[in-house]
């Protein structure tokens, strides 16, 4: 199949990764393992830019979503079931406002794996890798699958060493205390004791 | 928050290894070129031109679209996401269906080639479980990191939700005809219809102008009330405690207040919604949560992690068993430009939305609605579309 310009660009540039030792398994898992974390830090990139657009709007639907989840919680307390319901619906609207939107973004992250595959099936369709002692292969989405998995774990731990993933980073940190901020089945039990032990 | 991370950590490496496992199985190589060969060559509706340019997923002859096309759609669709909701996933639907013309494309084909007819189906709506699914992906994971999980629920509907999202690809991939599943999408537009058009009548305002006032009648109440009894506290220190396990029924408290349900509603609720979704190829997630909470009659702490464990677990199922177990070809290059288009989309509806009032944008998604699905109704299961442009 003929490659597309904008693969026609690209291409010298990625399939360097796949020469670098000379043997063939080696370099696919080098060059495979090159282009799934340049998938991932660009896809960080853009997901983060999206996401600082959008914070305002953002902020808000998941303030509506916490005010309302609160309160469904106090009316349970309160063993007020009318009032429960009520709340209860109201932050399954303001849910799923916050749910989409956030769909809609992670495009903004997963985008760049697409291209990716889309090279990688121009390089090496129809490539198979046995598996030792099982009788079945790998195709290059397998391989690039696994690969792009190992390289997010070990990216997660480097990057917020960089400016701005710090900077970011620090912004989450902010959620991540006020999800905290949200009423939990966890919240009057007493210390060591997690819900769901039932 | 160490164990939280070991679970996640645990999670990820059993996706892995599932992955692994599914992937490695000696898939059906070459289905496309099989069907290509198949098809007789030509110049015409039908027929194959080997000589041509080669169109979608590198078919020579297929639709092509200049790639900025798949940008401005992808663009709706996300703008339609992030300001309106589930009608985006349809909006993924109607691009690869109409705009794109690869269900005039592969309509052609019923007769001359019904093996590559039925393979451009399953390879629609896999595409559209890629950008709807894949998505819901990154925000299940984001509600599983918070804690909202109820476990045992969740199994429950992942359960059914598993085999719903196995079943329908191994029972129906190869099999249906692109005007069935045009049809069937197009009832499926009616229901998200009729849903939009519930929520601007009167009744649909009412009920959530009471849901207001309750909330808000409760929370007036609610500051002035402070002292709480001792057995009470005992009480919702139990957080959620299961009361009764049976096979018709689950009864359990929940902060001292009881709610009970069968556990059939969860394992067939999962498998109809999965079993929908994976027909359709939408992710589900929209479906999870309001029959959580309404039909169910959850709590919503609880609805939320849990809907995000189901889809995450039947989204992986249906895409894997129709990609790696039926075969079935993707253009990832396709999907890859549109995931752009909805990233843009979705920066750009939170920035106009607030322009536009909420329920004037549901009116106009009615009407696209009903314009869209007696469209595919009609072409689906009469042969030709009573409305224009479809």
């Amino acid at each position: 199949m003929e490659m597309q310009p904008f693969y026609q660009v690209l291409d010298p540039f990625l399939i360097r990764f796949y020469r670098l030792t000379g043997y063939p398994w080696a370099d696919f898992l080098i060059g495979t393992l090159v282009l799934a974390s340049l998938a991932l830090i660009i896809g960080e990139v853009t997901i983060s830019l999206a996401f600082l657009a959008v914070k305002k709007r953002s902020d808000r639907v998941t303030e509506e979503s916490r005010r309302y989840q609160n309160l469904s919680l106090d009316a349970l307390k309160a063993g007020d079931k009318q009032a429960y319901r009520a709340a209860n619906k109201l932050a399954n609207d303001a849910f799923g406002k916050s749910f989409f939107m956030q769909i809609a973004l992670s495009a903004a992250f997963l985008w760049p794996i697409f291209f990716a595959l889309a090279w990688m099936d121009y390089r090496f369709s129809g490539l198979e890798f046995s598996l030792p002692f099982t009788g079945y292969s790998l195709g290059y989405i397998g391989v690039f699958i696994l690969l792009y998995a190992a390289a997010y774990l070990i990216f997660k731990r480097v990057i917020y060493k960089l400016p701005y993933f710090r900077r970011i980073k620090a912004i989450l940190d902010t959620y991540c205390s006020r999800a905290g901020e949200l009423k939990s089945i966890a919240d009057p039990l007493p210390p060591g004791q997690k819900p769901g032990k039932t | 928050m160490r164990n939280k991370s070991l679970l996640i950590i645990g999670l990820l490496a059993t996706l892995a290894v599932v992955a692994t496992l599914v992937l490695a199985s000696p898939a059906d190589a070459g289905k496309l070129e099989e069907a290509i060969a198949k098809t007789p060559q030509g110049i015409g509706k039908g027929l194959i031109d080997p000589g041509a340019k080669p169109g979608f997923m590198g078919i020579p002859g297929a639709p092509k679209t200049f790639w900025l096309f798949y940008i401005l759609w992808g663009m709706w669709v996300g703008w339609i996401f992030s300001s309106v909701g589930a009608f985006g996933g349809i909006m993924a639907g109607v691009g690869h269906i109409t705009v794109f013309g690869l269900a005039d494309y592969g309509r052609a084909f019923k007769k001359t080639s019904p093996e590559l007819n039925k393979l451009l189906t399953d390879s629609i709506r896999t595409s559209n479980q890629y950008l709807v699914g894949l998505s819901a992906l990154i925000s299940s994971v984001t509600y599983y990191r918070m804690g909202r999980l109820v476990l045992p629920l969740g199994l429950c509907l992942a359960g059914g939700g598993i085999l719903g999202a196995y079943l329908i690809p191994v029972l129906t991939a190869g099999k249906i005809d692109l005007s069935m599943y045009i049809g069937y999408f197009g009832i499926v537009v009616f229901a998200v219809a009729f849903v939009l058009f519930y929520e601007t009548t009167p009744k649909g305002q009412a009920s959530k102008k009471a849901a207001k006032a309750a909330a808000q009648a409760f929370e007036a109440a609610h500051i002035k009330k402070t002292e709480t009894d001792k057995a009470q506290m005992d009480e919702w220190a139990r957080g959620v405690h299961v009361r009764h396990w049976g096979i018709t029924k689950i009864v359990f408290t929940f902060y001292g207040s009881e709610f009970s349900f069968n556990p059939i509603w969860p394992i067939l609720g999962g498998f109809v919604i999965a079993a929908i979704s994976a027909f359709i190829g939408v992710g589900g997630g929209f479906l999870y949560v309001p029959f959580l909470t309404s039909v169910v009659g959850l709590p919503m702490f609880i609805v939320a992690g849990t809907s995000a464990l189901a889809v995450l677990v039947s989204m992986i199922t249906s895409i894997f068993t129709f990609m790696f177990i039926k075969s079935v070809p993707v253009d990832f290059l396709l999907i890859g430009t549109e995931l752009v288009g909805i990233a843009i989309g979705s920066v750009l509806g939170p920035m106009t939305s607030k322009y536009i009032p909420d329920i004037w944008l549901k009116r106009l998604f009615v009407v696209l609605a009903v314009y869209v699905g007696v469209g595919y109704l009609t072409k689906g299961f009469l042969g030709y579309s009573v409305m224009p442009g479809m």
